[in-house]
């Protein structure tokens, strides 16, 4: 095939036609289409970053989120020891009172102790006050 | 005492709270529980088995097994028992699991279901206020109450003729019978949730929100009540015998004295303890717990004392005899359960399930041990000869050696409801309170198991509270000591010759007694004074007297109402109200003193009066030689003590011509008048007879006599005349009017008569003592 003559250019030119320097046939005009390949160019390199950036920002959020949870979690265990301890401290209430109720009941019971340690106390003054007495009438 | 605990908290368990539980013998256990299940618990094998699976729209609430032995005598019913729902529906079951019969019965709740002591209706509560009862296959007999808010629980009466309710705050006792008195009154600050009535003891038990439990006797009177708990009260019950109680809290269990006073107290972790149930042999405790558990307990630790010896059930199967002499440890180890247990009278005597055990302090190591028929003794009383064992069926009396001796039966015998208050023994008599008419009192010979004499009881004007037969002497002198519902002591004799023996008030406001097992020495708490009696008998010697033989000493120290347990030796045990036990020694000399008269050593007697210088003593001493018609000691005492009336007396009667003449006086001088006309009248001496009326100002017996044997009616008319002079008085009597025309007054004919009437008196009694010197110098 030859070069088409100039004529037959700009008259395709006209049509809308034209060559490039490969002298191929295109319907846009060379810079036209260079820009476009350039922009196609930019546009994936674009693409390409946005999809690294994506990535990083995903990765991003997941480690946040993990960490959220993990303080959630962590957050939740400093709630359930606080409660803990003060359920402890109930729980510590609870068994001082029943300490409290069995420490009263054993003191009532030394009470009767000591009420019958005294009756027998005195039972026995009173047996030996009779003995000398006896001793002394004979 | 103390609780010992098994909690099971193995297999089976329930999955929710626990509402109920009840005991079909002294070894099985059924619990319900919300969870649908009824649990079959087995003590022996300590096995827990699945008995019913509920419907699911079924929530127990309530279960009562029907009662087992009626009388006596056993149910020939199958085993079933009542559960009560939330559905308004109460159910019978039998013992297999099998739902007999549901009967539609309360809207809302069924809150409580109880049986009756014999078993013949059924009576429950429900949470619309109302009470029903129902007849044993489960008929609707009655609407018994309608109120307007819920009735946590009921009770029956012992003699199941009225019910006990709970109205909010307030108790109620309703009778049967539509037209008897309704007995209410305020007895919680707080909602009342529980409430059990013991057929043993009489009293009432109740619980509430306001975290106190509180004991009644049946009239509504408060005997106990005790601190605030830190939770509501949520279940009361009695034991069996009336001795104890349980009372369940939120992680509380508390053992207590029927006088309220708490033995023990238990913190188990169980949560609230919604019901308490006691095994029939009163040893064991089964709780439902709010956790799903189902709690057991057993006694021990109980303690028994006797002069030297102190006992303690250390386990269950295991005894520890302490002799605090020398400190000598023995153990004593049972094949079963102990279940009862006594120590008196240098014996020892402990029931175990099946067999009966007798020690004697002096040898513990070889009991005596027999089988025993029915199971559960509810009751052992001991005396110096024999011990009483009392079961659901019967009395039973044995020896020491073990030998049956009598199995006593009265009129309406219920001996399930026996205690010690209300029966006593002797070596040769039995008494016991009857229940029906709690003042009759039935009277049985001890040896033979009949009733005494006549085969009349006892009757007193009063409700019998206690009875207490002394336990020295001979048996024709046997008194038993009373006290009725008024709180006055009575005392009386037992045999019975011709007339009925009088009964005779010694001592008001008593609240406890007890005879010394040695002499017959009577002590009590009265009033706020100890009092003891040395000599009770006095009473029917010479009246007067009685007070001076007494002995009273302040009884502030034993606090309020205070119980004597017993009176051993020269020692007397009392209980006080807060539990303590305290003593108080009583001089040893009256019973020295009964002992020298019994063995009639009257130098010894009057020697040791002299050595003690204590009036009191003198006093009993002058009533006593008075009942034993002993007349120089008689003499000798009462002046002693200062009564010279009497002595002076007593000199008269020396003077006297003939025996029963002096003998007739000593009657009078006890104030048996009936008895000295008897004697004088049998022994011929009409005008004696007369004479004594004539003395007493008797003026219509003297001449009733003196017109019936034809003699003396001049006396009569004279003394009579003489009176009325005296008096400045006229006649107004008729029948002196009728008598006196006619009849002259010559007062030295009359003087002649009496004389020749003594003189001829005189010569009678030397004559026949003569006849009886001689005959004694032919033997």
């Amino acid at each position: 095939a030859a070069r088409p003559p100039i004529m037959a250019k700009d008259s395709l030119a006209e049509a809308g036609l034209h060559f490039d320097e490969l002298n191929k046939l295109r319907v846009l005009e060379p810079e036209v289409a260079q820009k476009t390949t350039e922009l196609k160019e930019e546009c994936r390199d674009f693409v390409e970053k946005i999809g690294q950036f994506q990535k990083i920002v995903g990765g991003l959020i997941e480690l946040v989120d993990e960490l959220a949870k993990e303080a959630e979690t962590e957050k939740m265990k400093a709630i359930g020891a606080r409660n803990l301890l003060k359920s402890v401290a109930k729980q510590r209430e609870a068994q001082q009172q029943q300490l409290q109720a069995l420490i009263a009941e054993k003191k009532m019971q030394l009470e009767r102790y000591r009420i019958e340690y005294e009756a027998l106390s005195k039972v026995e003054a009173e047996q030996n006050e009779f003995i000398d007495q006896f001793i002394l009438q004979k | 005492m103390t609780f010992f605990f098994t909690v099971f908290l193995n297999n089976p368990v329930h999955k929710e709270l626990v509402s109920c539980v009840g005991w079909t013998t002294a070894d099985e256990l059924y619990s319900c529980s919300e969870d649908h299940q009824i649990l079959r618990w087995n003590l022996l094998t300590n096995e827990t088995t699945l008995a019913v699976k509920l419907q699911v729209d079924i929530y127990p609430i309530d279960l009562h097994w029907f009662p087992k032995t009626v009388g006596g005598k056993k149910q020939a019913q199958a085993e079933v028992f009542v559960l009560t729902g939330t559905d308004g529906k109460f159910h019978l079951v039998s013992k297999t699991g099998r739902i007999e019969k549901s009967v539609e019965a309360h809207r809302g709740a069924v809150l409580a279901g109880r049986w009756n002591y014999d078993g013949t209706a059924l009576i429950t509560a429900g949470e619309d206020g109302q009470i029903k009862i129902w007849s044993k296959s489960g008929m609707l007999r009655s609407t018994l109450v309608q109120q307007g808010s819920s009735v946590y629980s009921v009770a029956w009466a012992p003699d199941s003729d009225k019910i006990l309710y709970t109205l909010g705050k307030q108790l109620v006792i309703k009778p049967l019978q539509p037209s008897a008195k309704v007995l209410q009154w305020k007895a919680h600050d707080g909602v009342i949730l529980k409430v059990d009535w013991n057929s043993v003891n009489d009293l009432i038990l109740s619980g509430g929100e306001d975290c106190k439990y509180k004991v009644w006797d049946s009239y509504g009177h408060l005997l106990y009540c005790s601190a605030s708990h830190d939770y509501p009260i949520t279940s009361v019950a009695w034991a069996p015998d009336g001795e104890l109680f349980a009372v369940g809290s939120f992680n509380t269990l508390r053992l207590c004295d029927k006088t309220g006073w708490s033995y023990a107290l238990e913190k188990p972790n169980t949560g609230s303890i919604f019901n308490i149930a006691w095994s029939v042999d009163g040893t064991q405790v089964a709780g439902a717990c709010g956790n799903g558990h189902v709690i057991f307990a057993h006694v021990i630790e109980q303690r028994w004392s006797w002069k030297n010896f102190e006992i303690i059930l250390t386990k269950r199967r295991t005894m520890q005899v302490r002799n605090v002499q020398n400190d000598a440890v023995d153990v004593l180890e049972f094949r079963d359960r102990v279940i009862k247990a006594s120590l008196s009278f240098g014996h020892l005597v402990v029931t175990t399930s099946l067999q009966c055990y007798v020690y004697s302090a002096k040898n513990w190591n070889t009991p005596l041990i027999f089988d025993l028929k029915e199971g559960t003794v509810s009751l052992i009383l001991q005396a110096e000869r024999h011990f009483l064992l009392v079961d659901g069926a019967g009395i039973y009396l044995f020896s020491y050696e073990g030998r049956l001796i009598s199995a006593p039966k009265f009129p309406g015998m219920r001996t399930d409801i026996l205690n010690a208050q209300t029966v006593s023994l002797s070596n040769d008599t039995i008494a016991i309170r009857d229940k029906a008419d709690e003042k009759v009192i039935f009277l049985i010979d001890a040896l033979s198991g009949k009733p005494l004499g006549d085969g009349k009881p006892l009757v007193h004007k009063m409700e019998v509270m206690e009875v207490a037969l002394d336990q020295c002497g001979i048996p024709n002198e046997r008194k038993i000591a009373l006290i009725d519902k008024n709180r006055d002591l009575y005392l009386t004799c037992v045999r019975r010759f011709g007339r009925e023996p009088p009964i005779n008030k010694i001592g008001t406001m008593v609240h406890s007694m007890a005879w010394n097992d040695t002499a017959n020495i009577l002590c009590g708490i009265q009033d706020n004074h100890f009092t003891v009696w040395c000599y009770p008998n006095t009473e029917f010697v010479d009246k007067d007297l009685l007070p001076k033989t007494m002995c009273m000493k302040d009884a502030s120290e034993f606090s309020r109402n205070p119980q004597v347990l017993n009176y051993v030796g020269n020692q007397v045990a009392i209980r006080r109200a807060d539990g303590s036990l305290v003593y108080s020694c009583v001089s040893p000399y009256p019973a020295i003193l009964h002992e020298y008269v019994t063995a009639s050593r009257w130098d010894d007697a009057l020697r040791l009066c002299r050595f003690a210088k204590d009036q009191t003593l003198w006093a009993c001493l002058a009533a006593m030689a008075i009942a034993s018609k002993e007349l120089t000691t008689a003499e000798i005492a009462y002046a002693a003590i200062g009564e010279i009336d009497k002595v002076q007396y007593i000199n008269s009667i020396k003077e006297l011509p003939s025996k029963e003449s002096s003998l007739a006086y000593m009657m009078l001088f006890s104030g048996n008048v009936q008895e000295a006309e008897g004697i004088l009248l049998q022994a011929g001496l009409i005008y004696q007879a007369i004479q004594v009326h004539i003395n007493l100002y008797n003026w219509d017996r003297a001449l009733e006599l003196a017109v019936k044997y034809k003699t003396h009616v001049d006396t009569v008319l004279a003394y009579r005349q003489k009176y009325l002079e005296d008096f400045a008085k006229k006649e107004t009597n008729k029948r002196f009017l009728q008598y006196s025309e006619g009849v002259e007054v010559d007062w030295e004919k009359i003087q002649a008569k009496i004389d020749m009437e003594i003189a001829k008196e005189r010569e009678k009694a030397a004559s026949s003592s003569a006849v009886r010197s001689s005959m004694s110098s032919h033997r």
